[in-house]
C-alpha cells in the first residue's frame, strides 16, 4: 500500500475514530458512575445531526448548525434524566438497557415525524485540503480530530481539575462513599449524564457533514460505539480512547484492503480481546455493584 | 390423575383457545402469534431463568431463517428438513458464539449480543450479497414441496403444525422450570457463588441454557421462513432487537404463559395501530418507557395472583359449603 492511500487512510480513520470517541465516552461516563447503559446517547448524537441539518439551511452556517445541536441536545438529555433516569438509577442495570432503548426508538419515531424518512445532506464547513507529505487531505477531518482531542483534554482536565469532576471520579470508585461525604450525588449524576448526552450531540454535529442524516444514523453506529465501549472497557476513559483510535483505524485502513470486511474486522477484534480479558482492555474488574 | 390435571389445565385452556381462535380470527393472526411465542419463550427464560438480557436475539432468528432459507432455495424442497436445516444452523451459530458470551459479566453480555445483531444484518446485507441476495432477499414460496401427514407448504395446515410446535415448545420449557437444571438456572440468576460451592459449574449451566434458548429462537426463524416463503435482512435489523425483550416483560418476565399473553397482546397492538398511524416506532418506544415505569410485572405477572386469589376463594367457598353439608 503506498503512501498516497495511507495518509488520506490514517486520517479518515483517526476522524471517524474521534466521533466514535465522542460518543463512547458518554456511554463509558454514565456507566462509570451511574453503572446504566444508556443506549439514548444515539439518539442525541441523531438529534445533533439533524439540527445541524435545519439551522446550516435556515442560517447558512454549519457550525452554528452544530452549537444549536449540541445546545438541544444538552436540553434533551436533561430532560429525558429528569423524566426518566432518575426512577430508574436505583434498578437492575439491564432495566436501564431496555429503558434507553425504548427512548431510542420512540425518538427516532418523533425525529421520523418531523423531518421525515428521507436522507438529507449536510453541507461540509470547509472544503479547503492541505498537503500532507504530498497528498491532499480535507482539513474539516483534522479539525474533527482536533475538536476530539479538544475535548479529551477538557475531559481530563474536568476529571483532575475541578470539584465537580473529582467528585464525579471518586464516585465512578464508590458512589456511597461520595455521597457519604455530603456531596449531593443526583446532582452528580444529572451533570454527567448532560455531559454525556452534549458530547453525542456534538459527535452528532460532527459527523453530519461526512454522511447523509437519516433517522436510522444512531442505529448504524450503534455496533460500532458499542465495539469501542466494550474493546476499551465499560467506564474507563482511557480505555475509550484506546479503542476509539484501534476501531477508527481497523475500519479504514480495513476498507482500503477489501471493503465488506472492514464493517465485520472490528468485531472479530472484539471477540479476539473478551476472549483474553472479558472486561475489555482498561475495564476493571470490580465494577460490579 | 389430579397432579397431572392440575399440571396440564392450564396449557391446555390456552391452546384449544388459540386453535379455536383459528375459527374466529384471521388465520395469519394467529400464526403470527404462534411463532412469535415460539420466539418470546427463548428470551423469556434468558431472561426469566438465567437472568441474562439478550438483545441480539434477531441475530439467532436470522440463523434460523437463513439455514432454512439456504436448504429451500439451493438444495432441496422438503420444508420439515428445510426447518431441521435452520435449527442446526442456529445452534452451530450459538455454539460459535455460546462459550465465548456467557462468560462475560451481564451488562457486557448485553452490548455484545446487540453487536452481534448487528453484524449479522451487515453480514446478511453486504458481505454475502452473493448468497444472500442483500435487501431482494431469497423468495421459495413456490419451490416449497407438499409433505404427506402434515403439508406445511399450505397456510392452514402450517397452523396445526405450528400450534403443535409451540405446544412441544412450551412443554420443554415447563420441563425445564421443574426439573432440577431449571433450579440450577435460578440459582445461577440469584446466587452464582452458592452454585458453585454446592458443586455445578455456572459456566455449563449458563451455556446449556444459552444454547437452549437460542435454537428456540433458530427454530421461530425457521418456522418463518417456511410460512412467509421469503426471507430478507430486515429479519435481523437493529429495529426489531428489542421485540422479544418488549414481548417478554409486556406478558411477564419468567412466567410460563408470560410469552403467549405477550406475543396476543403485541401482534394484536401492532395490528391496532400500524392500521391507524404509520409512526410504529414512536408507539413501541414509549410503550416500553411506560411499561418499564409503570410496573416491570407485565400482563400475566399482574393477572396470576389475582386469578389465583379468585380460584383459591371459590375453593375455600366451596370446602366451605361442604363442611356445612357435612354437618347438615
Amino acid at each position: 500500500m503506498d503512501a498516497q492511500l495511507l495518509i488520506p487512510g490514517v486520517i479518515f480513520g483517526l476522524s471517524i475514530g474521534a466521533i466514535f470517541f465522542l460518543m463512547a465516552i458518554g456511554l463509558s461516563l454514565c456507566f462509570g458512575l451511574m453503572r446504566i447503559i444508556s443506549l439514548d446517547q444515539l439518539l442525541y448524537y441523531s438529534i445533533g445531526a439533524y439540527l445541524t441539518y435545519t439551522v446550516s439551511l435556515a442560517t447558512g452556517s454549519v457550525w452554528l448548525g452544530m452549537l444549536a445541536g449540541v445546545a438541544v441536545a444538552g436540553v434533551a438529555s436533561l430532560v429525558v434524566e429528569r423524566v426518566v433516569f432518575l426512577r430508574i438509577y436505583e434498578r437492575e442495570l439491564t432495566f436501564s438497557m431496555i429503558t434507553s432503548f425504548g427512548i431510542l426508538i420512540g425518538g427516532i419515531g418523533v425525529i421520523k415525524y418531523f423531518w421525515g424518512v428521507v436522507p438529507r445532506p449536510v453541507a461540509i464547513p470547509t472544503l479547503t485540503q492541505v498537503d500532507i507529505a504530498g497528498t491532499e487531505v480535507p482539513v474539516y477531518r483534522l479539525m474533527v480530530i482536533g475538536i476530539a482531542a479538544v475535548v479529551y483534554a477538557g475531559i481530563w482536565v474536568f476529571l483532575n481539575g475541578t470539584i465537580i469532576g473529582k467528585a464525579i471520579g471518586a464516585g465512578i470508585e464508590n458512589v456511597e462513599h461520595v455521597e457519604g461525604l455530603g456531596i449531593n450525588v443526583s446532582r452528580l449524576f444529572t451533570i454527567t449524564f448532560v455531559i454525556a448526552g452534549t458530547l453525542s450531540g456534538l459527535a452528532g454535529g460532527l459527523h453530519a457533514p461526512l454522511i447523509m442524516v437519516d433517522p436510522q444514523m444512531g442505529l448504524e453506529v450503534l455496533a460500532f460505539v458499542f465495539m469501542v465501549v466494550i474493546i476499551g472497557g465499560l467506564g474507563s476513559i482511557k480505555g475509550t480512547l484506546v479503542s476509539a483510535f484501534i476501531v477508527g483505524q481497523v475500519v479504514s485502513l480495513g476498507s482500503l484492503v477489501y471493503a465488506p470486511l472492514a464493517q465485520m474486522a472490528p468485531f472479530a477484534i472484539m471477540l479476539l480481546i473478551l476472549l483474553i480479558k472479558p472486561t475489555g482492555l482498561y475495564g476493571s474488574a470490580l465494577l460490579k455493584r | 390423575m389430579m397432579n397431572a390435571w392440575r399440571w396440564w389445565w392450564g396449557i391446555l385452556l390456552a391452546f384449544s383457545l388459540l386453535a379455536l381462535a383459528r375459527a374466529v380470527v384471521p388465520l395469519p393472526f394467529v400464526i403470527e402469534v404462534l411463532i412469535f411465542s415460539i420466539y418470546t419463550m427463548g428470551c423469556n427464560f434468558l431472561l426469566g431463568r438465567v437472568g441474562f438480557i439478550s438483545f441480539g436475539q434477531p441475530a439467532y432468528l436470522a440463523a434460523g431463517a437463513y439455514g432454512t432459507a439456504f436448504y429451500l432455495f439451493y438444495f432441496g424442497t422438503n420444508p420439515y428438513i428445510g426447518i431441521l436445516a435452520g435449527i442446526v444452523s442456529g445452534l452451530a451459530v450459538a455454539g460459535i458464539v455460546g462459550p465465548l458470551f456467557v462468560r462475560l459479566r451481564s451488562d457486557y453480555f448485553a452490548l455484545v449480543n446487540l453487536a452481534l445483531a448487528v453484524i449479522m444484518y451487515y453480514l446478511m446485507q453486504k458481505v454475502l450479497a452473493g448468497i444472500t441476495r442483500g435487501d431482494n432477499g431469497l423468495w421459495f414460496l413456490t419451490r416449497l414441496s407438499s409433505t404427506p401427514v402434515l403439508d406445511i407448504s399450505r397456510p392452514g395446515q402450517f397452523f396445526i403444525f405450528a400450534l403443535l410446535v409451540a405446544l412441544a415448545v412450551w412443554v420443554l420449557y415447563k420441563y425445564l422450570d421443574d426439573s432440577i437444571y431449571g433450579a440450577c438456572c435460578l440459582a445461577t440468576k440469584i446466587n452464582e457463588d452458592k452454585l458453585e460451592f454446592i458443586g455445578y459449574s455456572n459456566y455449563k449451566v449458563r451455556l446449556a441454557a444459552f444454547l437452549i434458548a437460542n435454537t428456540t429462537t433458530a427454530l421461530a426463524g425457521a418456522m418463518y421462513a417456511v410460512y412467509l416463503g421469503f426471507v430478507s435482512p430486515e429479519i435481523t435489523s437493529p429495529h426489531r432487537a428489542p421485540d422479544p425483550v418488549v414481548v417478554t416483560i409486556l406478558g411477564g418476565t419468567g412466567t410460563l404463559y408470560g410469552p403467549i399473553v405477550g406475543a396476543i397482546a403485541y401482534t394484536g397492538m401492532k395490528d391496532v395501530i400500524s392500521k391507524m398511524i404509520g409512526n410504529w416506532e414512536l408507539f413501541i418506544g414509549f410503550l416500553l418507557v411506560f411499561i418499564m415505569l409503570a410496573g416491570e410485572k407485565g400482563i400475566w405477572g399482574t393477572l396470576q395472583p389475582r386469578l389465583e386469589k379468585l380460584l383459591s376463594a371459590r375453593k375455600a367457598r366451596t370446602a366451605a359449603g361442604e363442611v356445612a353439608e357435612a354437618r347438615r
